[in-house]
């Protein structure tokens, strides 16, 4: 036997303390460790009485945040528009959605959103809810352009590369991690929770950001719960054979292979009443735009949280995503069109929460495999590191932009070439803010996030207290 | 000693431009595998009879059903029982002497054209190309070359999805040709030929690559430079020949940096569709010819990638050959791809000697041929450790059959067959109301699952184990496949289909022989007798009288099955 190569060190003693905690526990199966630490008075155990809820928006393929937060004011623009002249925005057509932070730009920086992402987004901007973070990037401690031209510091595995980076914005560790910051902090609160099999809630494909050491995601469709059928009404006519087929599929087994999938069968099972019970409850609360992959994703997130109380949930962690943001080619013709659906989902996902009045108690943000180079190939761009994200909600200090404004060039003082800039965040510090509000106390951020106390600060302040 | 084959079977084609051995491994011509006394001749691992130059393998001529049906479920997509019967009777060397010899089913691009897709009402349409695939998983006499070519569709991964050309589906039709005209061929005529596809053009992006514009500060797409490398030859880390990272103060190290794949992305720039003999609106056959260079648009100058460096003024197709023979010659590509293609057939989690044996047939297949993936597969397939019984009480053994593996197994168990030709099964990857799979339709290049994906908070995930197809299976995946398949062995929801239970129906009225009988053909024995207890004590108690209860009895009993575990893993 031997332990999995990208385990953080951390993950080792946070077992241990998981272990010792379980060992102290009296009823084993119902009552996860987090129990057991309230009862011993420890502060990790959650019991929020109030709603909150953290959505993940994954944009699959690494966005290009060049096009999605422009440079605007001319000196910096006209850098951009330099390097990309065959994909970039013209001033005049990013006229339109400039951004007006709140406070002015004190160090003249000026910036735009995408053109497509106006209607959605600007006014949110405007009105305090949206905010932009910089710059956010995998980085295993803080690191500067020489030392990363140096190797002399430790980096992420497999920079610029698809797979491994999704799991290392999602897990801190490349692909084959067996669990993601969502789900530990999942974790923390589980137990809170009435049903906690509902604290970690995926409705796109499976992704290490909700597996945690206790939470496990449950997946559900943009329709809902999928039941079986042969198990819901008598199979070919036999209700002897529906039970056996119940029987069946749920069998533990000593065989591993078995096992795992009889273990996500039986939650399939028996999660599936209750979810599709609770939903028949719960049509969209607002208007969703249709013919959106990420709008019906958020709907059925927003048809989630309409039904918190009869699921028994007061913390959830939701996973949402898409993808086509690879954008090597075509890219002037293909991702205005993503940034659309991106940006009409998410206003109108927001105005969901507004009408069931919890706006304040959702957080949205964006996360991606990387950003992208900000020199062009013939028609798009390649793979990169930092990239600017969005975050949104009620409980967010947005009209703001935070972190240090990235500077346009090749091979600059923040790029490692070609403009994939060097993130001057790191996810860990991204996360860990929005952590915090999700009411992570201070002491317990390591045991959510591993690497946070190789980095300065935890609190980018883009959210209230 | 057989004579060598004649230069006209599809083999010896193949091999015209065989890959010569790397510098650090000299030919040993017929002793590799330790098995052979003989020095086998043909120098692409060819041999078109039954009388062959592959070394013997020490597996007995004759085994029990189960076994045999075992050996099927690693080589073919699905066997029936008369086939398993037969084949228990008879050496495996023979049946995949036979197997390499047949010829591939139908062109999928013939097939297309021969049933209209070619008009002009379905040039920018998809229409067709599931068709076909099913047609040749389902309907394929040449069942061990459907299987290696599903797999290596999973390896070097082109989706109709991110092909945003016309007539898409003759794209990947001819995409699925070359993969069917090089599965036992050489992997690196596979590679030059599949990078010449307009699908791969199209898919990652290289199709209308040009050098870099001073002007507009443009460079060349590096899309299918880091892909190629990454998940087509080399991948991310040093390997030792069983697969085991290479570990330099306990961390991996890097195969290749980001200059790497800049240098390399400009071997791949100046491709385009051939459009010589076409008029527009071009016809489907645009989209079935290898790419051609466009003058003006190939990098000239010299490319370093690797430590290799191709010469200033190397014209395009050279370039191109050098820079893949490059790629092909890194010790990684044999323990990199035969691990992959363990996982595909035969296990999730082979051990590092097995992965060895098959990485060392790769680099050699014994009479010095580098890349002979008729020796590839035989060594996977043959391999004591693929078959060693033992392995059938071990824990952590075989892998998860992915939805489309499942699906297919069932309709070539049961003959199943397109009553009207048209093969209209559909587009299956829907995962709440379909199989949440379908062949040739991953999301990305990274295929529906990777090679090191770990099911979180499971036993395998405790012991660093992988489940690669474990990243399609969740709550909602689980049930959606019961659905399909239970309407699917009744017929319903797959087009024109029809299974043949023939064999089943004299069965029917005894559920402990009809379970046995489908717990055989399917689950190669693999079900214990407390299943199978199970499954029978349900049928049992179905009405068995008319026709009507008797296929109620048959339904049942194949939905039981394939909703089990133990089914589901492939042992």
């Amino acid at each position: 036997m031997h332990a999995p190569d990208n385990i953080a060190p951390d993950n080792a003693s946070r077992r241990a303390f998981l272990r010792r905690s379980g060992a102290l526990s009296l009823a084993a199966s119902a009552a996860p460790w987090a129990l057991a630490l309230s009862s011993i008075g420890d502060a990790a155990a959650q019991s929020a009485t109030d709603y909150k809820a953290l959505v993940c928006v994954f944009l699959q393929g690494g966005n290009d945040s060049w096009n999605t937060v422009v440079p605007y004011d001319a000196t910096h623009h006209a850098l951009y528009q330099g390097l990309r002249s065959n994909i970039a925005f013209t001033r005049e057509a990013l006229a339109a959605s400039a951004l007006d932070p709140l406070g002015g730009s004190p160090d003249g920086r000026q910036f735009a959103l995408a053109p497509t992402l106006a209607t959605g987004l600007l006014p949110l901007f405007h009105q305090g809810r949206l905010a932009v973070v910089h710059n956010v990037g995998t980085l295993v401690q803080p690191t500067t352009k020489a030392q990363y031209q140096a190797r002399s510091v430790p980096l992420p595995p497999k920079l610029f590369s698809h797979n491994d980076q999704q799991s290392y914005w999602q897990a801190s560790s490349a692909e084959g991690a067996t669990s993601g910051w969502g789900g530990r902090m999942g974790d923390l609160f589980a137990s809170g929770n009435g049903t906690s099999t509902f604290t970690c809630i995926n409705v796109a494909g499976n992704a290490v950001f909700l597996a945690g050491d206790v939470a496990i995601p449950y997946q559900v469709t943009t329709s809902g719960a999928v039941p079986v059928n042969g198990i819901k009404s008598p199979l070919f006519g036999s209700a002897a054979a529906s039970q056996a087929l119940r029987q069946l599929m749920t069998a533990p087994s000593s065989h591993w292979l078995a096992q795992a999938h009889a273990q996500v069968a039986q939650r399939s099972i028996q999660a599936g009443e209750q979810v599709t019970s609770a939903l028949a409850a719960t049509p969209l609360p607002a208007p969703f735009p249709t013919g959106n992959r990420l709008a019906d994703q958020l709907g059925l997130v927003s048809r989630m949280i309409a039904a918190r109380q009869q699921l028994g949930v007061r913390r959830q962690v939701f996973f949402v995503a898409i993808g086509g943001f690879d954008t090597h080619d075509r890219q002037l013709a293909t991702h205005p069109g993503l940034l659309a659906n991106v940006g009409d989902a998410l206003a109108a996902f927001h105005r969901a929460t507004e009408v069931l009045g919890v706006a304040q108690q959702v957080t949205s943000f964006t996360a991606t495999d990387f950003g992208r180079t900000l020199v062009s190939n013939n028609d798009g761009s390649d793979h990169g590191w930092g990239s600017a994200q969005l975050v949104l909600g009620g409980a967010v200090q947005g009209g703001r932009l935070y972190g240090a404004a990235p500077v346009p060039a090749n091979n600059g003082p923040d790029d490692v070439g070609q403009g994939r800039l060097l993130p001057a965040v790191a996810v860990e510090q991204y996360a860990a803010t929005m952590a915090r509000w999700f009411g992570v106390p201070a002491g317990d951020l390591p045991l959510v996030l591993p690497r946070l106390g190789n980095f300065g600060s935890a609190d980018l302040g883009f959210m209230t207290a | 000693m057989t004579p060598l084959p004649s230069a006209n079977s599809p083999q010896a084609l193949d091999c015209r431009d065989a890959a010569p051995t790397p510098p650090d491994g000299p030919a040993v011509p017929g002793v590799a595998l330790g098995l052979v006394g003989t020095l086998a001749l043909a120098a692409c691992g060819g041999g078109d009879g039954p009388e062959t130059n592959d070394p013997p393998s020490a597996l007995p001529a004759t085994r029990s059903s189960e076994q045999t049906a075992r050996f099927l479920a690693q080589a073919t997509l699905g066997a029936t029982r008369p086939e398993i019967q037969a084949l228990s009777q008879r050496s495996l060397d023979a049946w995949l002497a036979e197997q390499f010899a047949r010829p591939p089913s139908s062109s999928h691009v013939d097939w297309l054209l021969s049933q209209g897709y070619g008009a002009e009402e379905f040039r920018f349409s998809q229409r067709g190309l599931d068709n076909t695939i099913w047609r040749a998983f389902i309907g394929g006499e040449d069942a061990l070359r459907q299987r290696v070519v599903f797999a290596l569709s999973e390896i070097c991964v082109v989706s109709v999805l991110g092909v945003d050309s016309a007539w898409r589906q003759f794209a990947l039709a001819y995409y699925l040709d070359v993969l069917q005209a090089h599965a036992f061929g050489n992997y690196r005529q596979l590679l030059e030929a599949i990078t010449l596809t307009p699908a791969m053009g199209y898919y990652l992006t290289f199709r209308g690559n040009a050098k870099a514009n001073p002007k507009t500060g443009s460079q060349p797409d590096e899309n299918y430079a880091r892909e190629l490398m990454q998940l087509f030859t080399i991948g991310l880390v040093q390997l030792r020949p069983d697969g085991t990272p290479v570990l330099r103060d306990g961390q991996p190290t890097e195969t290749y940096r980001a200059e790497d794949v800049s240098g390399l992305a400009r071997v791949f720039t100046g491709w385009d569709l051939e459009t010589a003999g076409m008029a527009k609106p071009y016809p489907p056959e645009q989209m079935c010819r290898p790419m051609v260079q466009v003058a003006g648009r190939y990098e000239t100058g010299p490319k370093q990638f690797l430590g290799t460096t191709i010469p200033d003024g190397t014209d395009a197709r050279t370039a191109l050959r050098l820079a893949l023979d490059a790629l092909f010659a890194h010790p990684n590509v044999p323990p990199f791809v035969g691990r992959q293609l363990i996982q595909r057939l035969v296990t999730s989690n082979p051990s590092p000697a097995y992965v060895g044996r098959v990485a060392a047939v790769f680099a050699n297949n014994g009479q010095g041929v580098r890349g002979d993936l008729r020796a590839v597969v035989r060594a996977i397939l043959l391999d004591p450790e693929a078959h060693d019984p033992a392995h059938l009480q071990d824990p952590a053994w075989g892998k998860l059959r992915e939805p489309v593996q499942r699906f297919v197994h069932w309709a070539r168990a049961f003959r199943a067959t397109s009553a009207g030709g048209l093969w209209d099964i559909g587009d299956l990857s829907d995962p709440g109301s379909r199989l949440g799979q379908s062949p040739l339709r991953s999301p990305s290049v990274f295929n529906f699952f990777r090679p090191g994906y770990v099911p979180p908070q499971t036993a395998l995930a405790e012991q660093g184990l992988v489940g690669p197809e474990f990243q399609l299976t969740n709550e909602s995946t689980v049930a959606g496949y019961v659905n399909f398949m239970q309407r699917a062995v009744a017929t319903r929801n797959v087009g024109d289909l029809r299974p043949d239970y023939g064999s089943l129906i004299p069965l029917a009225a005894n559920a402990p022989a009809l379970v046995a009988e489908v717990a055989l053909v399917l689950a190669a024995g693999q079900m214990t007798a407390a299943t199978q207890a199970v499954i029978a004590t349900a049928v049992q108690s179905m009405p068995a009288k008319t026709d009507s209860d008797l296929q109620n009895r048959i339904h049942a009993t194949l939905l039981l099955v394939l909703a089990s575990p133990e089914y589901i893993v492939q042992k």
